[in-house]
């Protein structure tokens, strides 16, 4: 146990210090800062346009983190040769792969919470979207952000290490580059799969008392639009930035189900990885 | 003690997977408290069989055993150090926050006085500070050995660890493993150049295309390499008295025997050259 503590660690700190952890980091920050002036372009809902994009602009960066870090946080550990003097310590390769992966996930909820604060601080200054707190009476006001916000702050955290776990299995079994592109077509997919798995549903109409079909697209296509809808994750339930825009409030059982399910999924990717990874030849 | 028992590792390459040996049915025994020299020409396959050894690489047949614990067992290197050919670290991170991280992976606990100790031994010591990826190629080699050491493991793997080393560097790293062997370590190591092979070694075993072709006490080597030299050196002398026969094969061999200074060292290449060609 201590073993995967202090590899998460020093995963982590080697993360922090990479060149592309930097660079998106510092990416982000200055377009989160510059919502502000993309909102000056507009006299209404200035407010919303800058929740909307920034989000977008946390999300994507995360996910980025998660594609390139995903893919090479173990394969270039082999390619580079620094993996031999890990695992060849008295450690379970499992011990190791798992302190590598929550090392970058301790790496993303790290970038995540300090977009988040910019965020929060430039929705401070121009007083938009905050909701004061008065803790007591007296006491200086606390503000705080909408729950939606934060729910869809730990909803990208989520994703991002869910696409991260895709990433690292897809880098144990091909190259870098390969795993990183067949990540970026699953996350696209996975976002647009309920929507296609709507699409092809057969349109029905009640005519006369009878439900009658009135559209039906062709059946092969139907069946595999659901395998994949059924299989691929969908990332689709983890963007929430409309609700958040609208400050909609999201029910905790939402919030549950939505986490249980990308915790279990990315278990199960983990479990995958580990196998193949304990069976892998490093040389 | 590091047994292998008919091991053999092929790997698959190209795109139909054609399997290519790499090492063939090799049988060997790393006795305790010794020091054997892994000899072979390049891709003999030296490092493939370390790597077998420290878990990297699983045999394909055969079995490895560790102190009694099978090779992919972590426990089997609850004991050992490891420095690979061309170690590197990862980028961004200083020599001292490594080491202090492979120091934590081990089952004992380390403080920061023998981590200092380690470094200091391996001479990497005044650049504890620095960030690896700005080390030299001898600087690196020198942290790996620093963290192979930690813990003061009885059984300790060398993959060619005097390449990339200057003059100085090699006879230090002989040193080192001179004072290590006064502690009875168990040692091995792999090497192609036979001049370190003497000083070091107990025991000497060779590795051509994959075989084992020697793997003998030192003095039973050297008596051996003295009976085929000096046979060889009257043969060539023979010849030089009727100049019609000098072929230039033989010529050659004249000037290696010049070369090498040792009958173990000629020995030992000739041994490699016979068996490469077949
Ligand atoms: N991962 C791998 N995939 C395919 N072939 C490999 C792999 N690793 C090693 N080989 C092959 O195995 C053989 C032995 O290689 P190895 O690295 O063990 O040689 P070596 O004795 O260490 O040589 P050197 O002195 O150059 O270090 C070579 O023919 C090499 O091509
Ligand atoms: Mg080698």
């Amino acid at each position: 146990m201590k073993k995967i503590l202090y590899s998460t660690m020093y995963s982590f700190k080697e993360i922090k210090n990479s060149k592309i952890f930097y660079s998106f980091l510092i990416f982000a920050l200055i377009l989160i800062s510059g919502s502000y002036f993309v909102s000056q372009t507009s006299f209404i809902s200035q407010g919303r346009i800058m929740v909307d994009f920034s989000i977008f602009a946390i999300t994507i960066f995360n996910i980025f983190i998660g594609i390139f870090i995903g893919s090479s946080i173990v394969y270039d550990d082999i390619e580079k040769k620094s993996i031999f003097l890990s695992i060849t310590r008295p450690v379970k390769r499992t011990e190791y792969l798992i302190g590598r992966f929550l090392g970058l996930t301790a790496a993303i909820i790290f970038s995540t919470v300090i977009m988040m604060l910019i965020f929060y601080f430039v929705l401070l200054i121009m007083h938009k979207y905050v909701i004061p707190l008065k803790p007591f009476a007296g006491q200086p006001t606390i503000y705080s952000l909408p729950q939606p916000l934060i729910i869809q702050a730990l909803f990208i955290i989520i994703e991002s290490v869910f696409i991260a776990a895709v990433a690292l299995l897809f880098s144990l079994i091909t190259s870098k580059a390969l795993a990183s592109i067949f990540t970026i077509l699953v996350f696209f997919i996975g976002n647009v799969s309920s929507k296609m798995n709507d699409l092809v549903r057969p349109v029905k109409k009640i005519i006369g008392g009878k439900i009658v079909i009135v559209h039906q697209a062709n059946h092969a296509l139907t069946n595999i639009v659901h395998i994949i809808y059924a299989i691929l994750p969908n990332f689709s339930i983890f963007n929430i930035s409309s609700e958040a825009a609208y400050k909609i409030f999201i029910s905790a059982g939402t919030v549950f189900y939505r986490i249980v399910y990308g915790l279990s999924y990315m278990v199960l990717l983990f479990i995958i990885s580990s196998l193949i990874f304990t069976r892998k030849d490093i040389s | 003690m590091i047994e292998l028992k008919n091991t053999t590792k092929y790997f698959r390459i190209g795109f139909f997977g054609i399997k290519k040996n790499a090492v063939e049915n090799l049988s060997l025994t790393v006795e305790a408290g010794k020091v054997t020299g892994f000899f072979g020409p390049n891709g003999a396959g030296k490092s493939t069989t370390i790597k077998m050894i420290v878990g990297l690489v699983h045999p394909s047949n055969g079995i490895i055993k560790i102190n009694g614990y099978d090779s992919m067992d972590y426990k089997a290197r609850l004991n050992l150090g490891y420095l690979p050919e061309n170690p590197s670290f990862p980028r961004g991170l200083k020599g001292i926050e490594i080491i202090s991280y492979y120091s934590k992976l081990l089952n004992k606990k380390i403080d920061k006085n023998e981590i200092y100790d380690a470094l200091k031994l391996a001479g990497i010591f005044y650049a504890k500070d620095i960030h690896a990826h700005k080390y030299s190629k001898g600087m690196t080699q020198r942290l790996a050995l620093a963290i192979s050491i930690l813990g003061d493991p009885e059984i300790l793997i060398f993959d060619e660890p005097l390449s990339g080393l200057d003059p100085i560097g090699r006879k230090e790293f002989k040193d080192i493993i001179f004072k290590l062997k006064e502690r009875r370590k168990t040692i091995f190591f792999s090497s192609h150049v036979l001049a370190d092979s003497k000083e070091l070694c107990d025991k000497i075993a060779v590795l051509v295309n994959g075989r084992l072709i020697k793997n003998e006490g030192i003095t039973a080597i050297e008596k051996e390499a003295e009976g085929y030299t000096e046979a060889k050196l009257n043969s060539s002398k023979n010849h030089e008295r009727t100049p019609d026969t000098t072929k230039p094969e033989q010529d050659k061999d004249y000037r290696l025997i010049a070369e090498y200074n040792t009958p173990l060292e000629v020995y030992l290449y000739d041994l490699m050259r016979k068996n490469k060609k077949n």
